[in-house]
Parts: structure tokens; sequence; C-alpha cells
């Protein structure tokens, strides 16, 4: 299935962050970077969704209400590992309560935390690489780890 | 008859005193660490478990009830006496045996349930269970909230954290003293150069190395610049939290100017491993003096809009009231306690601080508005006092450090500093240059149990405001 898209929706969990990605986030958000303007947008709902952005190492006691946010994101759709943390390579990923990030991501935002400028850059650049056109596969819930 | 346990620790409350910290360690020892505001004196006392079992403070000390809580969660010894005793921050995926400061530190095989626990509920005729999270709407962190509502207004709030535990504390045991900062400094961003802080003058005291002048100013200058960034973060929320898209905006910008000016001045849009034992990130006073200069250019056309916006201020008052007596018995701490009148910071028990005199801002009425002036009257003075350093600050510190770590540190020690959010406490035991256990205690912690009593009688939709004028981190609350 090739599905047309210039833009990307993008709906963020928490699974352990220390609150420094989700302030580099909510500066996308504002009027110093605008994401808005790129096609991106966070949004409220997964049903709204065409990505899960995942910050932290992936606590245990997020591991599955992450699980249940990615189920309801409709295919096709992609995870974003958003931070080192995220990324698997994080101050946290040796504590007994974490998942060391997450294991297949599609678009990985290095940094601890990520620049808004850098992610924004990542974001786009990964939006451009789909030439308009998004041949993902569907995919099942069980992907996301 | 109480034991010497209750009586000593009830006797320091009575008398005015903070509870700094109360933990446990592997061997069944209890500790209890109060600070004197009057003198800066901290005295403490140690209490053995016995059978498993020691005698719960909660009835007669209410802000401990998640201490002992949690101290039932991560060691299985059991506060006797306890009203409340369920899981804190252990979760029904965990296996019963698994108790990660008490035996095995491997992590447990998880089980596969849903990580609800018991909640707190209203029982009765048209009341209605609301429950939201951990996954929230918002760009923010997960936590679990259950209200109990009458019509549009809440009755009761059981709040639900930890669900971004990912067991620090046990990650900190047995560490080299290299290795800790890096964890440290990210128990939380809005507060970590507190947290560093509190690392670097634990290993200090231990290694009897008194910090110098200049030093000590460097870390004022990143402590200050810290709670300007966590400040401004607040006082961006809470307009958002009304609909007051124009000022959270450009909150939003001059919070931006800000992280820009930090990552010029120190390297790091939030002050990361910028503080360690012996050292702190350098920066020149006259850079620093421009880059206020700049802010306060931003700052001042802001607070006037925000302050003359009649509707904005007529929204927050009245709204999330707390009182001074539930801020005394809770233990509240920082810009909360403050915002209802407790004259409490602890930047006055550090002497660090003595050539900046620094005082207390309060408020009276506790409610949103209250913590919202507080916070703006706090940021100027910080301002004032980052302003008064950059002049003393050293033309050229040594490098790499004012002093050699050494190799093997031995003993215990409790540090505090003021973090944007209020009391940070760390009680550190080391050995030979290792972690033997690692407690952190931040203010948020002391103040989720305040914000629960906070919206009581409130509608339900100014949840998301008052939450926003309490600004709690879930992080460094869960560890």
């Amino acid at each position: 299935m090739v599905k047309a898209v210039r833009s990307l929706t993008i709906r963020h969990v928490d699974a352990g962050s220390c609150n420094g990605c989700e302030q580099e986030l909510t500066a996308l958000t504002g009027p110093d970077y605008d994401l808005q303007r790129y096609g991106l947008d966070i949004v409220a709902s997964p049903r709204h969704a065409d990505a899960l952005l995942v910050t932290g190492p992936v606590t245990d006691t997020m591991f599955l209400p992450m699980l249940r946010v990615w189920e309801a994101i409709p295919a096709p759709k992609v995870a974003i590992a958003f931070g080192d943390c995220a990324a698997g390579c994080g101050a946290f990923q040796h504590c007994y309560a974490s998942h060391q990030g997450l294991a297949a991501a599609d678009i990985v935002v290095r940094g601890c935390p990520p620049e808004p400028g850098e992610a924004l850059e990542v974001l786009r650049r990964w939006l451009a690489s789909l030439h308009g056109g998004w041949n993902a596969p569907p995919r099942s819930a069980g992907d996301a780890k | 008859m109480p034991t010497a346990w209750v009586h000593f620790n009830a006797q320091r409350k009575a008398a005015g005193q903070e509870l700094l910290a109360l933990t446990a360690d592997r061997s069944g020892t209890l500790r209890a660490t109060w600070l004197d505001p009057s003198d800066g004196r901290q005295t403490w006392m140690d209490w053995g478990v016995s059978g498993g079992r020691f005698p719960s403070l909660s009835v007669v000390l209410p802000e401990v009830a998640w201490d002992e809580r949690e101290i039932h969660d991560l060691f299985g010894y059991l506060p006797e006496g306890h009203p409340d005793l369920r899981p804190l921050v252990r979760t029904p995926r965990w296996p019963t045996t698994f108790l990660p400061l008490g035996g095995s530190r491997r992590p447990p095989l998880w089980r596969e349930v849903e990580p609800d626990l018991p909640a707190l509920q209203v029982q009765g005729e048209g009341v209605t269970i609301m429950k939201v999270g951990p996954t929230h709407a918002g760009i923010i962190e997960s936590g679990h909230f259950v209200f109990s509502l009458i019509g549009e207004n809440i009755l009761h709030l059981d709040v639900h954290l930890f669900q971004n535990h990912r067991g620090l504390e046990t990650l900190l045991e047995g560490e080299t003293l290299d290795a800790v900062p890096r964890v440290v400094g990210r128990t939380c961003a809005a507060d970590t150069v507190s947290h560093q802080t509190n690392w670097a003058l634990a290993v200090e005291h231990l290694s009897d190395f008194t910090a110098p002048p200049a030093l000590t100013r460097q870390r004022v200058v990143l402590l200050e610049a810290e709670r300007v960034l966590s400040h401004l973060n607040d006082l961006a929320q809470i307009p958002a939290g009304v609909g007051f898209q124009v000022a959270h905006q450009r909150a939003l910008s001059i919070k931006e100017y800000w992280q820009r000016c930090l990552k010029a001045l120190f390297g790091h849009r939030f002050l990361f491993d910028t503080v360690r034992p012996g050292w702190a990130k350098a920066t020149s006073g006259e850079a620093l003096v421009e880059a206020v200069r700049g802010l306060r250019q931003r700052f001042g056309p802001w607070r006037r809009l925000v302050e003359g916006h009649v509707g904005f201020q007529d929204r927050m008052r009245g709204v999330g009231v707390t009182s001074l007596s539930q801020v005394i018995r809770l233990g509240a701490q920082g810009v909360a306690a403050r915002a209802a009148g407790k004259p409490f910071d602890a930047r006055q028990m550090l002497p660090w601080y003595g050539e900046f005199e620094v005082k207390p801002v309060t408020g009276v009425e506790g409610d949103v508005k209250a913590r919202f002036m507080v916070r703006l009257e706090e940021l100027e003075e910080s301002l004032r006092i980052l302003e008064a350093a950059a002049p003393r600050l050293p033309a050229s510190p040594p490098r790499p450090a004012y002093f050699a770590l050494p190799p093997d540190p031995s003993g215990r020690v409790v540090t505090f500093t003021e973090s944007p959010h209020g009391l940070n406490v760390h009680d550190v035991t080391l050995e030979s240059g290792r972690v033997v256990r690692y407690h952190i205690r931040a203010a948020t912690f002391r103040n989720w149990p305040l914000l629960a009593q906070a919206v009581g009688g409130n509608a339900v939709a100014d949840f998301p405001l008052i939450n926003k004028s309490f600004e709690l981190c879930y992080s460094c609350t869960d560890r």
C-alpha cells in the first residue's frame, strides 16, 4: 500500500524520561521552531497519529501502556525513539526496571536531550526521504519491541 | 507508650524542624535526618528493624506516609500501624519475592499483567470515577490519576505515580565515584544542577575538602541560572492551563532565549554535567551579565502583559487553595509551601549564599495566583543574584579541578540544596570510594500529597491549571 504523505502527526509517550526530552518537544511547538510549518505536529489522540514518539528507556510499568498506544495508531505507522534513553544508550540502560529503549525504532533522534533544531532536522529529512509516498508495510503490535 | 523512634521524630516536627530524609539500608537500619532551620544543624536517629518490622510514624507524622510505603515496597520492612499500606512503587508486574533494595538486585521476570493498582475511590450516589493516564494527550510525564467526582467537582484524587520508576538508587549501589554524576545529574532535567551539587557536596564533605569562595560562586551562578530556566518553564505553562496562548507562546520564546544563553555560557541547554566534586563549569562574568540583560529586556514586557491581564489574574484567584496548616502538616517544600506563607528557603541554610542575602519570597493565599506570583518574584531575585555574582567570578579557575578526587572516601552524609522545586536532599553512604547506598529525596515527593488535597472541591477542568501551578516533576519522585 502506498500512501501519499507530506505530513507526519506524532503521539508522544513518556516511558521513563527525565523530562528533558519533554521540555525540548514542547520547545518544538513554540514560536522559535514551530514544527507545524513543516507538516509535523504532536497530536492528542493516537487515532490521529502516524507515529509513536517514545522518550525514556521504557520502564517496566510503562511498557504495556506504551504498547496500547501503539496498537491504537492506525497502520501504516512508525516508531520514533526520541533521545538517548529511548535510543538505547542513555544513563538508565542498566536499571532493573528499564527495557533499554525501543528495540525497533524507524526514526532515531539522538541527544541527551536532543536539541530542538537538530530533532527538527532529523524528522524533516525522514519526511523528505519518502518523496511524497509512503509504502511502509502495515505493522503489528508486537513489532514495537 | 510511644517508642523512642516515634518520640524523637514527633519532637523534631513539633520544634519546627524540616525532615531531610527518612530511609533504610540493606542491614535493616532506618535513619531519619532532620534540619533545624534556626541554626542549620542536622540531627538524626537510627532505628533497627526488628523481625522485619518497625513502628510506623505516619499517624503522628503524615508527611512520611509515602516514605514508609516506599521502604515497605523496596526493602520489604513492614511499618507497623501504617494506615495505608497499598503499594506505592511496586507494580503487580513484580514477583512478590523481588525487593530491589532488600534482596536481589537482578531484574525479575516481569509478570504479564496490566500495572493497575487498587485505588481509593469515593462511593455513594452520584459519584463518578474518572481515570486519567498513565499516558496523556499532551507532552507531559506519565502518571495515573483516579478522580472521584460529584458533578463537575473533585471529591477526591488518588495519585498513582512511579510509572517512570527505573530503579536509580539500586543502579547507583556499588558504583565508582566517576560513574555517579552522569546518573545523578539526570534524575531530573529541571533540577539537574541541584542534584549534581548535592553529590559534589557529599564527596567533598567525606574528603574534608572545603570549597573556596571562587568555586561556591560558580555553583551559585549555576544553581540560579537553573532556577531562572525552571521558573520560566513553569511560568510559561500556567497561562496554557487557562488557554492564554499569547502569554504561553511568548514565555516559551523567552525560555528558548535563556536556553540558548545557557548553551553559549555553559555548553548545555539544561546545564547537564556542569558540577562535579571539586569542580564547576566556568563562564565569563561579562557574558553572564550580557545574557541577564537580554533576559530582563524580554521578561519585563511579558511580566507587564500577565500582571495587567485582569481576566488571567481572576482566573488564577481562589483556585487550588492550600492552607498553611496543610503545608506544614504534609512537610511541603519550595514554591508550593512559600506561596501559602511558609518562609522556608534552604538557600538560607547554605553558607555560600550569605554574601547575596537571599530573602524567601512568600505568598498568603496559597492558590494558583500565589504560586505564580512567588515564581515571578523569585525569578527576579535570581537575576539579581546572578548580576551580583558575575563580577566576583574567578577570572581563570584552576584546571581540571580545585581538588583531586581522593581514591577512597568513606562515610555517610546528608547534603541538600534548594532546587527550583524546593528542598532537594541526598543521603549518601560511601565505602572505600564506592557507593553503598544512595537515597534521593526530591522536594516534589513531599508536594504530591499536598497537590492531591489542593484539588479537592475544584472543578475537574481546573486540574491541569492547578497541576501546572505546582509543576511537580515525576522523574525525581519516581527515580
